[in-house]
């Protein structure tokens, strides 16, 4: 009997032994489901009571407990993103001369992407996902979305524009790699702004603040604007957008990475090799 | 408040498939030696654990809502509405955490994977595996 077969009976006995217990005391055993956790029933009751002191102005528990109550979470969130994207972007860098050779493959390659029944089709669903993902994002606090989701949607965006035409028409309406590269760091650099604007207002009025802090807490009066334009903001509003531009961003990078013909990688691998 | 048989029935139903999609997926990660059916595999098993995850915060035994609030203005009715309705929102907010971690690691690996092939000509992990420098 070889390793691998005796590793398959025993991976399939522990599922087996795990699919009965589940199934032993599903049916029999207690329901453990019915009563809401203290901590979730906490997380719903202060989040739009104002008299509790620890609310987030957000009638969304989901989207406050992300940017407000477990905020440093999510900023460790977004950067271990933001060091994933990076790596890939070390991984498939261009030389300037390699960058040229690429550019110069564009203009020599003629009536790329797919029919034009296809291409008109993308221009059309190509403004209804930026509409949908704008208002995911936008209405984040508000709504269940918020700045994660509404970039994803938006990743979608630039799958469709490289698949139905080419990654050169990508760059040439504008979103280049580079761009976005800046783009998503000015939306990091406002997740922290957006976090260390209460440090620096309690180290300017030498009053006590949190860091990611949303509403005026007991002890620390900082608060952003409860509302904006009427409706409930506080910092979640701000956070999402600058998530949004960050994690859409991000996504076009390395879609356009991904897109980059191969040719010219395995040429950089041939000189690398010295020519082999 | 008691269940019904059938109500304990559908839920370890689910579990059960949840359980089913788990197993499949480890055998994919551990057994298939191509590293892109590997890379599915890892993406099945994130997702189901997610849903594992999504499913510690159902409540049974009333009609779950949404951790939303329908109305900007707070009364001691709508609260308690809430408190007796709502789902949990700690799972889904791990849950969001969780998901983006997943898709940075699988970018990670994907690029990781495409750059083995670019060098070595090759996704199969056995001849991988023999490969050294």
């Amino acid at each position: 009997m070889r390793k691998e077969d005796i590793a398959l009976i025993l991976l399939m006995a522990a599922i087996a032994l795990i699919a009965y217990l589940v199934a032993y005391y599903g049916i029999t055993g207690p329901y453990p489901f019915y009563q809401l956790r203290t901590l979730g029933a906490v997380y719903i009751y202060v989040t739009l009571l104002k008299q509790s002191g620890l609310w987030a102005a957000s009638p969304e528990a989901v989207t406050a407990i992300l940017w407000d109550y477990r905020g440093l979470d999510t900023v460790f969130e977004t950067s271990v993103f933001f060091l994933a994207i990076i790596s890939a972007v070390a991984l498939f860098r261009l030389t300037p001369k390699y960058e040229k050779e690429y550019k110069e493959l564009g203009k020599k390659v003629k009536d790329t992407g797919l029919s034009l029944i296809v291409k008109l089709i993308t221009k059309i669903v190509l403004v209804m996902i930026i509409a949908i993902s704008a208002s995911i994002a936008l209405h984040g606090q508000l709504t269940p979305g918020g700045g994660f989701q509404g970039g994803s949607a938006l990743a979608v965006a630039p799958i469709l524009l490289i698949i139905g035409f080419s990654v050169w028409y990508v760059e040439k309406l504008g979103f280049t790699k580079t761009r976005a590269l800046t783009l998503r760091t000015i939306g990091l650099v406002t997740i922290t702004l957006i976090a260390l604007i209460p440090i620096i207002y309690s180290l300017i009025t030498m009053s006590g603040a949190y860091i990611l802090q949303n509403q005026p807490k007991p002890g620390a009066p900082f608060s952003y604007p409860e509302r904006v334009l009427g409706v409930f903001s506080g910092s979640l509003l701000f956070l999402n957008i600058a998530e949004y531009l960050a994690v859409a961003n991000g996504f076009l990078v390395t879609f356009i990475l991904l897109a980059i013909p191969e040719v010219i990688y395995f040429k950089i691998i041939k000189e690398e090799r010295g020519g082999e | 408040m008691d269940l019904t048989f059938l109500e304990r029935f559908l839920w370890s139903y689910i579990f059960l498939a949840l359980i089913m999609i788990m197993g499949i997926a480890l055998y994919g990660i551990i057994f298939r030696p191509h590293i892109i059916k590997k890379i599915i595999a890892l993406t099945i098993f994130g997702d189901v654990v997610n849903v594992f995850a999504i499913y510690i915060g159902f409540r049974g035994g009333v009609i779950p809502v949404p951790p939303v609030y329908p109305t900007w203005n707070v009364t001691a009715g709508t609260i308690r509405e809430m408190l007796s309705r709502s789902v949990d929102p700690l799972p889904q907010a791990l849950v969001i955490t969780a998901i983006v971690i997943n898709m940075a690691v699988t970018l990670f690996i994907v690029f990781i994977a495409i750059q083995t092939y670019r060098l070595y000509g090759t996704l199969d992990a056995r001849k991988i595996k023999e490969l050294r420098g």
